[in-house]
């Protein structure tokens, strides 16, 4: 967790989804903790974890999601959605099934996010090459036809799991900076902190704005 | 959100050089509970109860269960406080049987789990279920093995309740409940015992929709703030709903949240007084956790709230503090009632609100 308060500038909402057992809570370990959880248990509910990353300078506190892939669960998860400003869209690349449900994810996500959220797909188990049943062709074509971004990575080896979450940070950071992504808007998936350590606030600060949340 | 998890992160964080966490510490030898490692392994021998008193509990025991149809009609009180005071481990398995009516189910359809094996089940449930075969405490002793026999009877049972209840089928949330039952009895009276759980006690938590789980929520909502108001509103200030932080409490019947000692002695009071037992539970782990100003103040925020639920001190997370605490709830039965009442025609006022604005 955080050291202290002020210690970053932003925070990005990201949620994590996609069928039961692509990986989603094991890219969250990786990414977090830098390790593969091989006894990870299925998550119920949601689940989430935090990270301070670094893009252009600024110091971003991801604040990420992690639901639970089964149909059922999506009564509950889809309250999720709101407010995030990236979305990590997981398939596993030795089960086609989980590809060919991306769509139906795709629509909630858009149906349930705002214009400006950063849409990640990642092909998960990249290390199990041998038992492919996805290829990376045309996964990247779905991809760039519905103005995705793509890679395929593996939770276990670590192999882009880093890449899929700066990616999206920087490419929302951009958004900020274009001002396609409006800091206001109630559900924007991104809050600005914007004291830092040992500089003062021009009000004093309340209670609220001392921690590091 | 799991207590018994972050116990293990938190292991796996002093091993610095190992990138994949098998587990923080592996042996040879299982705890006194069939674990050889993982978040729940508890090696530490437990005596709160002398011997003389076990033995005395467990002639006790004997003498209900051979005579259970009187003692449960005419004598439930008796039967609950023994349950209260924790089942001796040896009679635990068949006292569970009793409790949850699944005996009483067994007698009454003989064949059916041997039956429902038959059946070819529904191929996507069977999917779901094999995905999950090797997710559930796979540390221990009937679990370790992949596809060893533990791993094939938790298949049998999650696919027979699939095929006898086809409208839940499988969810994710019964395996580690079937998981938990499988380490007690056999796998028919497991089944049976997974059945009463799924159909009378957690009735509606796995339908699709799961809408009797966010009911509970509320409810559960609503108690802290008679229980424990500034929790309550802490709670409300960070909008930390329940549905992220008891999801797993209830759906799971709290298999995958309580260190083990405390989960058998929980689950004791949960098979003889029901669901609310949960619920006290909850509110036990709420209050003890935000209870000081001092911890509410830090955790000021949504998921530094979280954090603390996930990592509640272990004190208020023992056997003895947590029985003891759920008995001192000042809530009456009256109490869950009149909440139970309130927050179902909320929920329905809401609904039928949805549908006349769609309507329109």
């Amino acid at each position: 967790m955080t050291s202290g308060p002020y210690n970053y500038s932003y925070i990005f909402k990201y949620i994590i989804i996609g069928d039961m057992g692509v990986g989603k809570s094991c890219l969250l370990h990786q990414f977090t903790d830098k390790k593969f959880m091989a006894d990870c248990p299925h998550t119920i509910g949601v689940e989430f974890g935090t990270r301070i990353i670094e893009v252009a300078g600024q110091k971003i506190k991801l604040q990420i999601w992690d639901t639970a892939g089964q149909e059922r669960f999506r009564a509950v998860t889809r309250s999720y959605y709101r407010g995030a400003a990236g979305a990590l869209m997981v398939y596993d690349i030795t089960r086609r099934s989980t590809y060919n449900h991306l769509s139906s994810w795709l629509t909630d996500t858009r149906n349930l996010t705002n214009p400006s959220t950063v849409i990640f797909l990642i092909g998960n188990k990249s290390d199990l090459d041998a038992q492919r049943d996805v290829t990376y062709e045309e996964a990247k074509q779905f991809a760039d036809e519905n103005g995705l971004m793509f890679v395929e990575a593996s939770a276990k080896t670590g192999q882009n799991v880093e890449e899929a979450f700066l990616e999206t940070a920087k490419k929302i950071y951009q958004s900020i900076q274009d001002g396609r992504l409006d800091l206001n808007a109630a559900e924007s998936g991104v809050q600005h902190k914007p004291a830092s350590p040992g500089r003062p606030l021009a009000a004093p600060p309340s209670s609220r704005d001392n921690c590091a949340c | 959100m799991s207590l018994q998890k972050s116990v293990k992160s938190s292991g796996d964080r002093s091993e610095q050089a190992d990138t994949t966490s098998i587990c923080s510490s592996v042996t040879t030898q299982p705890d006194r509970h069939g674990f050889f490692g993982g978040a729940q392994y508890s090696p530490e021998p437990k005596r709160t109860v002398s011997p003389s008193t076990i033995l005395k509990r467990e002639q006790k025991w004997l003498r209900m269960l051979d005579n259970w149809e009187a003692f449960m009609s005419k004598n439930y009180k008796k039967v609950r406080e023994r349950c209260r005071k924790g089942i001796p481990a040896s009679v635990r398995p068949k006292a569970w049987l009793y409790l949850c009516g699944g005996q009483l189910l067994l007698e009454k359809h003989p064949n059916e789990y041997e039956e429902l094996l038959q059946a070819p089940g529904d191929p996507k449930c069977m999917e779901d279920i094999r995905k999950d075969l090797h997710r559930q405490f796979p540390y221990h002793e009937m679990f370790i093995r992949e596809e060893g026999l533990g791993q094939q009877e938790l298949f049998s049972v999650l696919k027979a309740y699939s095929v006898l209840n086809p409208k839940v089928g499988y969810f994710q949330a019964q395996a580690p409940v079937a998981a938990f039952l499988l380490m007690h009895m056999p796998a028919v009276q497991a089944f049976w015992c997974l059945v009463s759980i799924s159909d009378k006690y957690l009735s509606g938590y796995y339908n699709p929709g799961l809408e009797v789980l966010q009911r509970d929520g509320d409810i559960l909502h609503a108690l802290l703030r008679r229980t424990a108001p500034a929790v309550h509103r802490h709670l409300v200030k960070h909008k930390v709903e329940p549905v992220l932080y008891a999801t797993e409490w209830f759906l799971c019947a709290l298999t995958r949240t309580l260190p083990w000692d405390s989960l058998l002695r929980v689950w004791d009071c949960f098979l003889c007084e029901g669901v609310k037992v949960l619920f006290k539970a909850a509110l036990v782990v709420l209050a003890g956790a935000l209870g000081p100003a001092k911890v509410r103040k830090r955790a000021c925020g949504l998921c530094e709230t979280l954090e603390v639920l996930r990592h509640p001190p272990e004190n208020i997370l023992g056997e003895e503090y947590l029985v003891y605490h759920m008995q001192r709830l000042s809530l009456t039965e009256e109490d869950f009632e009149f909440e139970h009442q309130r927050q179902t025609a909320r929920r329905r006022a809401m609904a039928n609100r949805r549908s006349i604005e769609t309507s329109l």
